[in-house]
């Protein structure tokens, strides 16, 4: 596949489409990158819609069934394809009115992370909501697949929830660890971010070479051209990271994501989670 | 699709209906079933509930039901006649432990040989098969049998005009035994074909002696039971595949029946396999989960435990329309039409494989001469893309011939004797460039070919052995070789 760097927008039909178009938009003008809308359309096949309960074997059963299945199914994409291509265009239209060069839009069958997968290659960020379609009712839900994807990508993902705003304030949560020190050097490489103030906090149980791991990410960021603040704060870091996303209107957040191997957080929990559940802007996940 | 909760709990409305569907339909088929094999009906009945409950946890298919089976049950009625129930258990137990090694050692992608003829001669021999075995119930029977019988297959073919709502093959169980009861027909019933299950099964050891004797006479039903299982249900699973539209893990298959049948064994039911009617009928009423499965196996048993009492009032009128409805549905009756239709090779395959199954009462026969006879006609085709066409060149001094197409034992003859070795000739070109050198048969006629002519004094070229056929000509071949001559001389 050719290296083409966009800005991939992941958009179910769900109400929070429109922003994660709106930031996905955002970077591209930022980045200057191409942005691409791709819409899956999963099939649920292990969902049984038949409810013919006759039980009655008539002749040739198996070849009538089969097609009757198979008419479902192709009444079914047709209906999606549709609405699904009308629904993308809007969101290109609106991608266009916010100044992006060129948006490319798509629908694929087939599951969201074997797409993603195969579309890792040529893509520089990926941007999806936090609620999907399925947890639109929830509030604090996740969106069910979010973890199970950025888990699997290698590449940059913002994730958005709902309401859209040009991030003023950045915070990067930062432990030293070589995730979040990779995390600033990107930071300072990219020109998403560039000439956004940044607040660089480190919270939770010190490390002895903090003080030093946080004066290089400073002065690292200083150098690419940012406005930096440091904070080294004792306390439990998901509590810290909050106070000082209200105290000073921060509205990007920047953090590892998901270390830990998948069975610890299904033991313990994962921050990852913790954080993204309890913050309500934009957090970029760095892997 | 691929993690437990998906293939457990997406469709748990669907998945408990059908399974309750499919506990009905399979009811009369186990107890029928015990009858062909020679056995109580609660052999056949205690093995459909412990197949499915198993083959729900352990399968590869999620949503395929896997019970007693007619094909199994053809499989093992000599030995149920001459050795008894116990080498029965037995067998079946050693027929789990074979299905687990093929499925181990990946014996599931031999199904690559089993072509659509093939499936289709196999569904219709089992479908004949079920057919005829309920003969005994049919023939030398007063009228009254024959009319429920009748009015059975009615209920069953028209009820589902009226609703959709309830199995009709049930709805044909209820009315036929009121009638019989009512009526005070002295008609058979099932209670009448020997004991069905008063309580919950338990765990046995079959009760045979543990020597080779056993094993001499257990491991040939074993095998073909391995065989017949394992071919019914994978060729189950790719019926339910193609329904659904999804895949499923064929390995994890073999190893799950081998697991139902032990497990099985041990309980006193004979060994079973995927049906592909019941799987069907499963997707039809909305199953797809494994909850489908397990509900299948579960409801069986306590339908048949609690009433069991009314359960042996069954008149076998009853289960004999039921089963002559799974062997209509099973057969395939474009098959019919197709024997016009498609290459007379393809009805031949299909046709032997009907032809032997029914006349064996072995599955595995028929498929075997079903897979024997397809290898032979696509040999054969394959054959006949071979041309050897020949020029003079060089004023008489130089002959190039120009093979084209496929070299292997079915034309090797044929190949050589495309040759005039007789020609008097100085050079000989052999432009192979276009031909396809496939095994050792081929490369030792072309062994020969180069030899032949060497003989008569021609020097012998061969140009264009593309990758293929060079690596064939490279490891066998002898021509190009020192002492090529004396090695044919040696002869």
């Amino acid at each position: 596949m050719k290296i083409e760097n966009k800005v991939l927008a992941c958009v179910d039909q769900s109400p929070f489409a429109d922003h994660v178009g709106d930031y996905a938009a955002w970077a591209a003008v930022r980045m200057d990158a191409p942005l691409e809308l791709l819409h899956v359309i999963e099939r649920h096949p292990e969902i049984g819609d038949t409810r013919d309960h006759s039980g009655a074997l008539t002749p040739n059963a198996q070849e009538h069934l089969l097609s009757e299945l198979s008419e479902q199914d192709e009444m079914y994409t047709r209906r999606s394809r549709e609405q699904g291509r009308v629904f993308l265009n809007r969101l290109r239209e609106r991608a266009l009115a916010a100044g992006v060069a060129s948006v490319d839009m798509r629908q694929r069958h087939g599951h969201l992370d074997e797409t993603l997968r195969d579309w890792e290659p040529g893509v520089r960020l990926f941007v999806l909501g936090r609620h999907g379609q399925s947890g639109a009712a929830g509030g604090q839900d996740m969106g069910s697949n979010v973890e199970r994807v950025v888990r699997m990508l290698q590449r940059p993902v913002l994730t958005v929830t709902e309401g859209f705003k040009p991030p003023q304030r950045v915070l990067i949560a930062f432990d030293g660890s070589a995730l979040t020190r990779r995390g600033v050097q990107m930071v300072a490489d990219s020109p998403l971010l560039r000439g956004l103030p940044i607040t660089l906090q480190m919270a939770g149980k010190l490390r002895q070479d903090g003080p030093r791991e946080i004066s290089w990410a400073a002065e690292t960021l200083t150098a690419a051209g940012f406005d930096v603040r440091q904070s080294i704060r004792d306390g439990e870091a998901e509590k810290v990271i909050l106070e000082t996303i209200a105290a000073e209107d921060v509205d990007l957040l920047v953090m590892g994501a998901y270390s830990h191997a998948r069975w610890r957080s299904l033991l313990f929990g994962s921050r990852t989670d913790t954080l993204l559940r309890a913050v309500r802007i934009p957090a970029l996940l760095l892997r | 699709m691929k993690s437990l909760h998906g293939e457990w709990f997406s469709n748990v409305r669907n998945d408990l209906l059908a399974g309750m569907v499919v506990a009905l339909a399979l009811i009369p088929e186990a107890i029928a079933f015990s009858i062909i094999a020679g056995v109580d009906p609660k052999v056949g009945l205690y093995a459909s509930f412990s197949i499915a409950v198993v083959i729900a946890f352990v399968g590869g298919r999620p949503g395929m039901i896997s019970a007693a089976t007619g094909a199994m049950a053809l499989v093992m009625v000599t030995l149920v006649k001459e050795h008894g129930l116990q080498y029965l258990l037995a067998a079946t137990v050693l027929t789990g432990i074979f299905q687990i090694i093929a499925g181990w050692v990946r014996l599931g992608v031999l199904m690559r040989f089993v072509s659509r003829s093939v499936v289709t001669g196999f569904v219709n021999a089992l479908a004949i098969l079920i057919f005829l075995a309920q003969m005994p119930e049919l023939i030398g029977v007063s009228w009254h049998v024959y009319a429920m019988t009748a009015a059975g297959l009615g209920i069953i073919y028209l009820f589902p005009y009226l609703t959709r709502a309830v199995p009709s093959p049930l709805v044909t169980i209820v009315v036929l035994t009121v009638v019989a009861l009512l009526l005070k027909l002295d008609i058979r019933t099932v209670g009448d074909m020997g004991a069905l299950p008063d309580s919950l099964p338990v765990f046995l050891i079959p009760d045979i002696p543990l020597n080779v004797e056993t094993l001499k006479i257990i491991l040939p039903y074993s095998l073909t039971l391995m065989v017949v299982g394992l071919l019914e249900s994978l060729m189950t699973a790719t019926i339910v595949d193609d329904l659904t539209d999804t895949r499923s893990d064929k390995n994890r298959e073999c190893v799950g029946q081998g697991v139902a049948n032990i497990a099985t064994g041990f309980i006193g039911g004979m060994a079973g396999c995927a049906m592909i009617g019941q799987s069907v009928i499963n997707v039809k009423s909305g199953g797809r989960g494994r909850l489908s499965t397990l509900a299948a196996g579960l409801f069986l048993l306590i339908l048949v435990v609690f009433l069991g009492d009314w359960v042996r009032q069954i008149p076998m009128a009853a289960l004999v329309a039921v089963m002559i409805m799974v062997s209509i549905g099973t057969f395939n009756w474009a098959s019919f039409r197709n024997l016009r239709d498609h290459p007379p090779s393809s009805s031949v395959v299909m046709v032997a494989t009907v032809v032997v199954t029914v006349a064996t009462h072995d599955l595995a026969k028929g498929v075997l001469t079903g897979v024997l006879l397809s290898g032979f006609f696509f040999a054969h085709k394959v054959g006949q893309i071979l041309r050897v066409g020949s020029l003079a060149e060089d004023e008489g001094r130089q002959r190039t011939y120009r093979v084209t197409g496929q070299v292997f034992f079915a034309t090797a003859d044929r190949f050589v004797n495309a040759f005039d070795f007789k020609e008097v000739i100085e050079r000989v070109r052999i432009d192979v460039s276009r031909a396809h050198f496939w095994d050792i048969t081929a490369v030792s006629a072309l062994d020969k070919v180069v030899l032949k002519f060497r003989r008569e004094g021609c020097e012998v070229e061969i140009i264009g052995l593309n990758e293929a056929s060079a690596t064939m000509v490279d490891k066998f071949g002898v021509h190009d070789k020192d002492g090529a001559g004396d090695l044919l001389l040696d002869h």
